[in-house]
């Protein structure tokens, strides 16, 4: 069991998913946009969400208390 | 709290997170190349007197004239042939920079010495940000070259939201040596 973070349009949440295997960025992406449609992502239900919605999203890796953490989301290239 | 915290790039967040690192006993070190213009002082912490001064000297003199906290700017580019001599000496490093490679940079120059890094970041469309420990951070490019930034003020509470956490990561790593990573997303604020 894995927990993604999936993070659009300023809003956050975590969902877990099963992974039997590593997954790609590319899949994170797709399963992303898959949860959100379907209402599986707690705050953010966007059935019309486009299917390129993550695509300049950045997936980090972590590994977790308990089991990987894997957070979706936006670029952040400013701060000054 | 002591020792010499470097600020890489005092534009929006920096210069807001250096504002609120006032109170540390450490020496704070500015740098930064830019010179304030009009559109920054709807979201950095420059006032109106600091108009074409360059950013780093310009923060200085806020925090001596109104605070009483000396402080040290380099009025320069930070770049391969000057990072070693910015950076000598540093116990911290703050990275606020605005782009991928002078990130990078700083990165390089870290992981090389053994000090200290923390990242500040966040998003084009102001809605998400980052404060995050080098071991554990990605410069990012922008989606597009020339994407638009922070500049108009729009996203001036959410700026202050951020510097305001990094400001607290730095306060906790300076007393206690603690790592903490901070995400925070316009809707909420999620602790690592």
């Amino acid at each position: 069991m894995a927990i993604l973070n999936i993070t659009y349009q300023g809003y956050s949440a975590d969902v877990p998913i099963e992974l039997e295997r590593t997954i790609s960025d590319a899949d994170v992406r797709r399963i992303a946009v898959e949860l959100v449609r379907s209402g599986g992502v707690p705050g953010l239900q966007l059935a019309n969400l486009p299917a390129d919605a993550f695509t300049h999203y950045v997936v980090d890796r972590f590994d977790g208390d308990h089991g990987p953490r894997l957070f979706l989301r936006p670029k952040v290239p400013f701060g000054a | 709290m002591s020792g010499r915290v470097v600020i890489c790039g005092v534009g929006a967040l920096g210069s807001t997170a250096a504002v609120l690192l006032r109170n540390v006993e450490a020496d704070l070190v500015f740098i930064d190349f830019d010179r304030v213009e009009s559109k920054n002082l709807a979201a950095q912490a420059f006032t109106k007197v600091a108009l074409g001064k360059n950013k780093a000297e310009a923060l200085r003199l806020q925090l001596a004239n109104f605070w009483g906290k000396k402080c040290e700017a380099f009025p320069v580019r930070l770049g391969p042939d000057n990072v070693e001599v910015l950076l000598a000496g540093a116990t911290l490093v703050i990275d606020a920079f605005d782009n991928q490679a002078s990130r990078l940079l700083l990165s390089a120059h870290a992981q090389a010495h053994g000090v200290p890094l923390v990242h500040a970041a966040m998003s084009a469309d102001g809605s998400y940000g980052l404060v995050r420990w080098e071991e554990r951070f990605v410069a990012d490019a922008e989606d597009t070259p020339g994407q638009a930034t922070c500049e108009g003020g729009e996203h001036l509470p959410f700026i202050g939201v951020i510097a305001a956490h990094l400001a607290r990561v730095v306060q906790d790593h300076l007393r206690s040596g603690q790592r903490r990573d901070v995400q925070i997303s316009l809707s909420s604020a999620l602790l690592l």
